[in-house]
């Protein structure tokens, strides 16, 4: 059962359930942008996941260094790409279905990374995470937006395939590529910034990852993540924070309200998830009080109540530092749509049951405070992508360049490090499905309204395109101009 | 007994709905009596996305506009915006019927008719075709009627717009009262007519709207209009841009672009300001070469926009009365600087016509609903707007009426 208190049995050293076969991970790229920061993963010796990779294109796929390839409509596109075709990519992943199938074979966790716009990550990805989910997986997808210079037509055809696959995913979380341009500069290479979304994405899956493999401080099991992530069809919100030197705890706070994913224009959004899963990494001298303080600013912030899972690793080597990932949901169909319970109950079963049991709100009640009326998830108008935007971007530039060293020391640590701090009280899930929840799921389901990213204010209005670019787009996003923020 | 009438112009904006109620008089004289606003709801880069927010606040601002007035509307002069309004030129040419070649006003008639012939699309309509220059055996004559030529060449600027987005326009209107809309105006040549002068229009003016949802401009050469567009940017987007950039909600960036705002960059880097300036939890500083780098950029790429659709059209020569920026966003400071940094030519914020008395109305964000009641006043369609006996004289005299 999913005791609260479980965790404690986690900081034992040596505890003999960790990394376990039991829980299968596996990160799979879908199409080239995909396969590239799969590849890009692996090269970086990021060997705790399994990873897997899945396209048309054969050359993509003889050159990527992953072992797992799975090359779809090989007799469809005859071992080339989509070509930017949608339908082709579609109907590649649709011909080659049992190998999908065989992929996510007995794998509880799936994330999916895919480059939406062309052909084979916006066509094949939404069935690939079809697959998936019917295999039992708990799937969390990474879609990569094109940027806006793209062009219109990729622009659309990347917003049809964030719809179609947030019908098919667990948890989509969008990266705009246009906000990659915010934390770079002039003398930014290509590689550094394309840098920024694989870091966006390796952060957002070991964040998940370790927090159901690694014991830490508070634990938290699959089966409380699945729980998490009870819906298809929701909107994601993906941010990080982080910070070190005195202070830490505050600076963390700021840099990740500061986050740009989290603040795509307008903030209702943000105040109103329905479940939201916090992760924090720490050093040992990172204090329950610490711990409070994040949970009540989470809270606070994101209006998340009745659903917010806490997760905290504790990493010697993080002394004086704090990494904060949150990911939440928002049910913004109105409807809430139990996921495809209907379509693969086995494994999902097998799993979760003693997620369901409401487990009583352990630490922190200060942070369960009622601060916020309850979110209203049927306001038609809240558009707001919450798309994930991530990053703690706009830490300057030292601070950055000193937190991404002390990111890869900490993937290390992963691998091989125990957990230290085993002192602490207790465990956190705090989950529980508020009546309103219950409700909602009574409720018929409601189409999903179609929509774009980044266009904040303006989301529900008509667009209008001039020279292929969306002027609804702020110009220094289009025009990639960093604006300074302190 | 005078006869008099009660007409209104109505602009239902991005943030605010005007509406300005006036009194002709013989259909020559107008006073202009009352005001009534509302704010906007439910409209965003000047198209109705919401009808039913909308009419509350039509309905609210018409209410208040009566009630101010002491008189019931008879009818209505309708802005229209929008990024659906595009237009195209397009001519009549006629040969001249007469053995003798005198043009006769048949043949003008049938230029007309002809040059307006071109069908649209499905779910367009025409808004209004302007009337340009005309040539009469490929040389320049403004008043061809009794001269003699054989071909005679009428060049028309036809707008049209999307017949939903008009008819929600109507719809929304026609709702309070029964009240009818007498004539649809694009609000380019509405706030034209007013931010310039006749002499400016003579020699030949850009009029650039800068509103809340759209910018919407109007280019004059030989005191006619000879192109309109609207570019589906206005205020708003300055604001959504800098809450983005900043992660502030829509409303702190509002009122940080009032404060703070300004066309062109801010020098001194280190200038810091502070988000709320309250002091309280929650605000922190903000570097103001920020927020003016957010809004010179999208600022600059709008007047740019308009620059790279009209070409040579804007220049020392065909311009030489320069650019005039009207709309609520003329309002930001250090515009004209960046106007003239982008056009080249002489740019400035319009000054309102002295015959606007009331304070009140003297700010650029009332063009527009002004000009909708200058062609109340000629009480005739459209497209009249640029024939020649309406270019100058036949401007009515406007007296103005103080409650």
């Amino acid at each position: 059962m999913n005791d609260p208190h479980a965790s404690s049995s986690g900081n034992r050293p040596g505890d003999p359930f960790e990394n376990s076969p039991l829980l299968r991970i596996k990160v799979v790229g879908v199409g080239g942008a995909g396969t590239n920061v799969v590849d890009r993963m692996r090269m970086c010796g990021d060997s705790e996941l399994e990873l897997a990779v899945v396209g048309t294109a054969r050359k993509c796929l003889v050159d990527s260094p992953v072992p797992e390839k799975v090359m779809i409509g090989a007799e469809i596109t005859c071992g080339f790409s989509a070509g930017g075709d949608v339908d082709l990519g579609r109907k590649a992943a649709e011909a080659d279905r049992p190998a999908l199938q065989k992929l996510f074979a007995g794998v509880d966790l799936v994330f999916l990374v895919a480059g939406v716009g062309r052909g084979t990550g916006s066509g094949a990805a939404p069935v690939v995470a079809e697959e998936a989910a019917k295999a039992g997986a708990l799937v969390v997808g990474f879609v990569l937006l094109p940027f806006s210079r793209e062009g219109s037509r990729r622009a659309r055809a990347a917003e049809e395939a964030v719809v179609r696959l947030r019908n098919a995913c667990h948890c989509v979380i969008a990266l705009p590529n246009d906000l990659i341009s915010q934390h770079t500069d002039e003398e930014t290479s290509i590689l550094e910034a394309l840098g920024v979304a694989d870091e966006w994405i390796r952060r957002g899956t070991f964040a998940i990852a370790s927090m159901v493999r690694e014991s830490g401080l508070i634990n938290v099991d699959f089966a409380t993540l699945r729980q998490a992530f009870p819906f298809f069809g929701g909107k994601a919100l993906f941010g990080l924070g982080r910070a070190e030197g005195a202070g830490f705890v505050e600076k963390a706070l700021q840099d990740l309200a500061l986050c740009p994913l989290l603040h795509l224009p307008d903030n209702r959004y943000v105040r109103r998830t329905d479940s939201l899963i916090l992760h924090l990494r720490g050093g040992p001298d990172l204090t329950m009080t610490a711990v409070n303080r994040v949970m009540d600013f989470v809270t606070e912030k994101f209006g998340c109540r009745d659903n917010t899972v806490l997760g905290a690793v504790i990493d010697s080597r993080l002394k004086g530092k704090l990494e904060i990932t949150i990911i939440g949901t928002v049910d913004v169909t109105g409807a809430r749509r139990p996921p495809a319970n209907v379509t693969h109950p086995p494994r999902a079963a097998a799993h979760s049951p003693a997620s369901f049991a409401l487990t009583p709100p352990a630490p922190a009640p200060a942070a369960r405070e009622p601060i916020l009326p309850p979110p209203e998830p049927e306001l038609p108008d809240t558009p707001a992508e919450i798309a994930a935007e991530i990053e703690e971007p706009d830490t300057p530039e030292p601070v950055a360049v000193a937190a991404e060293s002390e990111r890869d020391s900490g993937f290390i640590d992963f691998e091989t490090g125990r957990p230290v701090g085993a002192s602490a009280p207790a465990a956190s899930q705090s989950e529980g499905r508020g009546k309103r929840q219950a409700a909602n799921e009574a409720q018929c389901e409601l189409p999903f309204p179609g929509e774009e990213e980044a266009r904040g204010h303006f989301e529900s209005t008509a667009r209008y395109d001039l020279d292929g670019q969306d002027l609804d787009v702020p110009t220094f996003i289009r025009r990639h101009v960093r604006i300074a923020l302190h | 007994m005078p006869r008099s009438r009660i007409i209104a112009g109505v602009e239902i904006g991005t943030s605010k709905v005007a509406v300005l109620v006036g009194e002709v008089i013989d259909g020559r004289s107008l006073n202009i009596i009352a005001l009534g606003q509302a704010t906007s709801r439910g409209v965003r880069k000047g198209v109705i996305y919401d009808t039913a927010a909308a009419g509350h606040s039509v309905h609210a601002a018409l209410r208040s506009a009566e009630h101010n007035a002491g008189a019931a509307i008879e009818s209505v002069y309708l802005a229209v915006t929008g990024g659906h309004l595009d237009g195209f030129e397009n001519s009549g040419v006629v040969t001249v019927e007469d053995a003798d070649n005198w043009v006769s006003p048949n043949d003008v008639q049938r230029a007309a008719q002809s040059a307006r012939a071109k069908a649209l699309p499905d779910g367009r309509l025409y808004l209004t075709h302007v009337r340009g220059r005309a040539f009469l055996d490929g040389s320049e004559n403004p008043h061809p009627i009794k001269q003699q030529g054989s071909k005679l060449e009428l060049r028309y600027w036809h707008i049209h717009a999307s017949r939903r987005e008009v008819e929600n326009l109507l719809w929304v209107i026609n709702g309070y009262n029964d009240l009818n809309v007498q004539e649809v105006i694009p609000g380019s040549i509405a706030s034209g007519h007013i931010a310039t002068t006749p002499e400016e229009r003579g020699l030949g003016a850009l009029v650039v709207d800068i509103g809340a949802g759209t910018t919407d401009y109007a280019l004059y050469r030989k005191g006619k209009v000879e192109r309109t567009g609207v570019i589906p940017v206005g205020g708003d987007h300055l604001t959504n841009d800098l809450s983005m950039a900043f992660r502030i909600s829509f409303k702190q960036a509002e009122s940080l672009k009032l404060r703070y705002g300004t066309a062109l960059l801010e020098p001194d880097k280190s200038r810091k300001v502070m988000l709320m300036g309250d002091y309280q939890i929650g605000d922190r500083e903000l570097p103001l070469h920020s927020i003016t780098r957010v809004i010179n950029l999208r600022l600059g790429e709008t007047l740019a926009f308009i620059k790279n659709k009209l070409g040579s059209a804007i220049s020392q020569q065909n311009t030489p009365a320069g650019v005039l920026l009207t709309g609520g966003t003329a309002q930001m400071p250090q515009i004209a600087t960046l106007g003239r940094q982008i056009f080249g030519v002489e740019t400035r914020v319009a000054d309102s016509p002295d015959w606007i008395r009331r304070e009140d109305l003297r700010s650029p964000e009332f063009h527009s609903v002004i000009g909708l009641l200058r062609f109340g006043v000629q009480g005739g369609a459209l497209d009249d707007v640029a024939q020649p006996q309406t270019k100058s004289g036949f401007w009515p005299r406007i007296g103005q009426f103080f409650k």
